[in-house]
């Protein structure tokens, strides 16, 4: 396997597994959290906790399995891999010093950065639609159906997010040679965009509005994707895609 | 049949690529005009024109001079802010991939992916050349005695230097742009290397190479360019070089001995250009001969105003010396 696809091949694998493993505790759990919904919201320490679980109580198991599966699994520890993901792209590169024999290379600078950025895009999704499609296996132990086809446009609507971080992190390894700074940077970004959500005044400016429940509940009750949300992130993963290549033709 | 199909393959892709691309006003394998390199306030390479033919030509020069600079801008690897670079008939624009197929490279900054076994990372630095790239690599690994399996995190500075020559050995290309090739090799490997090189340059390939070492270039060089502060300073064949450092002369004389009433006695001779230094309580005056050396030192050892020297050297001052006393400056 060639150099560039191991890191992303071991690692998509790793971040398989634990969203899966997270995925398979959630639904299992079900049961247990629609007893304890009460005291659950008793115990939520803010408003907009105490917020999400009405929403939870009202959607039922498919609310709660979006929820756990998109919301928190896909948007943190996707968040996570996607960053990671990109983050050594080039900076790493420059930071070991091999960036000049991957540059030495006789093949087009366009081409190489192509062919890291799709490795490390499905690498970042690839999980994302694996997971969701054993849903349906898995709500089968707690007696519950969901079908596949709004499953399949959540996980479209949820890749995308994860994208467009993915392809910022992947632009700023382009223009840096400090991988680690990237990455702590990016989660740093992510973590105030997650403050920023559950404050009730600013939730609105968070990226995390793009993915939460009332996202997950549109495409379950339409079952088709919001093009006021897939299409802006289209775009910028389009444009922080282009603006990688622009910043890697400039090294 | 396979493999000779093979190669026709190759060769007629190589063919489409070097027309595609053809230079057609340049028949230099390696053509650079008015290449200029700066980082930030730092002229690195300012204003270099170089034309090699094919054969082994040597860039000679100190740490610090720019060559290295000098042979990433040819190879694309560095982007010139100005000047025209065509290499193999391909001419350097956008990213330089043209002219990255027309030429092969071996870094002089070795870092590799010591994570992959060195076999592993051979193909790696040979995806995109042709397809009996990898046997003649493994061919030249063989002959430099390489451990191809195992990893190059356990090979020492010199096996990866030899590993990336062989990276850069293995396709069949018009030019090969080496950094330093023989840097961090033993003697014996050092030779071998050279060994190659030598086997290369005779089938036809432009071979241009770095080097701060002297003695080294002076044995496989057909042409010599020195380099210093980012501009040229001198290109001559070899064997100009060779015959120029035949027909220097150097007299020493103790410290005690005027310096201007030694360089006075000789100019009164002349037919030679002089220079002297004072170096570990020695006076050195070098003289250039235009004519025969031997004849001038015999009248010059007869002049009666001369002091009687303590050394004289004559026709094994080495290359490093002969670019010392010419240019100044420190050749290795």
């Amino acid at each position: 396997m060639l150099r560039e696809y191991r890191f992303a091949w071991w690692g998509m694998l790793a971040w398989f597994i634990v969203l899966e493993a997270l995925l398979v505790g959630a639904i299992l759990f079900w049961p247990s959290f629609e007893e304890n919904i009460d005291a659950l919201r008793d115990m939520a320490p803010m408003d907009s906790l105490k917020g999400m679980i009405d929403q939870l109580e009202v959607g039922g198991v498919i609310a709660y399995v979006n929820g756990q599966h998109f919301f928190k699994g896909c948007n943190t520890v996707g968040t996570l891999a996607a960053v990671v993901f990109a983050m050594n792209v080039v900076a790493g590169e420059a930071q070991r010093g091999t960036l000049e024999i991957l540059l030495a290379r006789p093949m087009s600078r366009r081409r190489v950065l192509t062919e890291r950025w799709i490795a490390g895009a499905l690498a970042t999704i690839v999980p994302v639609f694996v997971s969701t499609h054993s849903i349906p296996w898995l709500m089968s132990y707690i007696d519950e159906d969901m079908a596949h086809w709004p499953l399949f446009l959540s996980a479209v609507h949820q890749s995308l997010l994860l994208l467009m971080l993915y392809a910022l992190t992947f632009a700023l390894s382009c223009a840096g040679s400090r991988p680690l700074v990237i990455g702590f940077g990016m989660l740093l970004f992510m973590l105030a965009e997650f403050s920023i959500y559950l404050v009730q005044t600013l939730t609105h400016w968070s990226l995390f509005r793009l993915t939460d429940i009332d996202a997950f509940a549109y495409i379950g009750a339409t079952h088709s994707l919001e093009w006021t949300k897939v299409l802006p992130m289209t775009l910028a993963v389009v444009v922080l895609f282009e603006l990688s290549q622009r910043l890697y033709a400039r090294r | 049949m396979a493999t000779k199909l093979h190669r026709c393959h190759d060769e007629r892709r190589r063919l489409l690529r070097v027309n595609a691309t053809q230079h057609s006003s340049t028949l230099s394998a390696i053509h650079a005009k008015g290449v200029v390199r700066r980082f930030g306030d730092k002229v690195a390479v300012a204003g270099m024109d170089l034309d090699v033919g094919p054969g082994i030509t040597g860039l000679l020069g100190p740490n610090g001079s720019g060559k290295s600079t000098f042979l990433r801008c040819l190879y694309g690897v560095t982007r010139p802010d100005a000047g025209e670079i065509v290499v193999g008939g391909a001419r350097l624009v956008g990213d330089g991939v043209a002219v990255r197929l027309q030429a092969a490279y071996a870094p002089g900054e070795i870092a590799l992916y010591g994570e992959l076994r060195a076999d592993e990372h051979l193909q790696w630095f040979l995806r995109g050349r042709e397809s009996n790239a990898w046997q003649r690599a493994l061919e030249y690994a063989q002959r430099l005695e390489l451990p191809l399996h195992k990893r190059v995190r356990t090979y020492s500075h010199g096996m990866k230097r030899q590993l990336m020559l062989c990276a850069a050995l293995a396709p069949q290309v018009p030019v090969r742009i080496l950094d330093e090739p023989t840097e961090g090799l033993d003697p014996s490997k050092r030779g071998a290397v050279l060994q190659l090189l030598q086997e290369d340059a005779a089938r036809g390939t432009a071979i241009l190479l770095s080097s701060h070492h002297l003695g080294e270039v002076d044995r496989v060089c057909a042409r010599l360019v020195f380099v210093q502060t980012g501009r040229i300073i001198a290109n001559e064949t070899a064997a100009t070089v060779r015959e120029r450092a035949a027909r220097l002369v150097r007299l020493c004389f103790a410290a005690t001995v005027a310096e201007d009433s030694v360089k006075q006695t000789l100019q009164s001779l002349g037919g030679a250009t002089l220079s002297s230094m004072v170096v570990e309580d020695q006076l050195r005056v070098s003289a250039q001969v235009a004519g025969e050396p031997r004849e001038w030192l015999a009248r010059a050892l007869a002049l009666p105003a001369l002091p009687a020297p303590t050394t004289i050297e004559h026709g094994r001052l080495s290359l490093a010396e002969l670019y010392r006393e010419l240019y100044g400056v420190e050749g290795c």
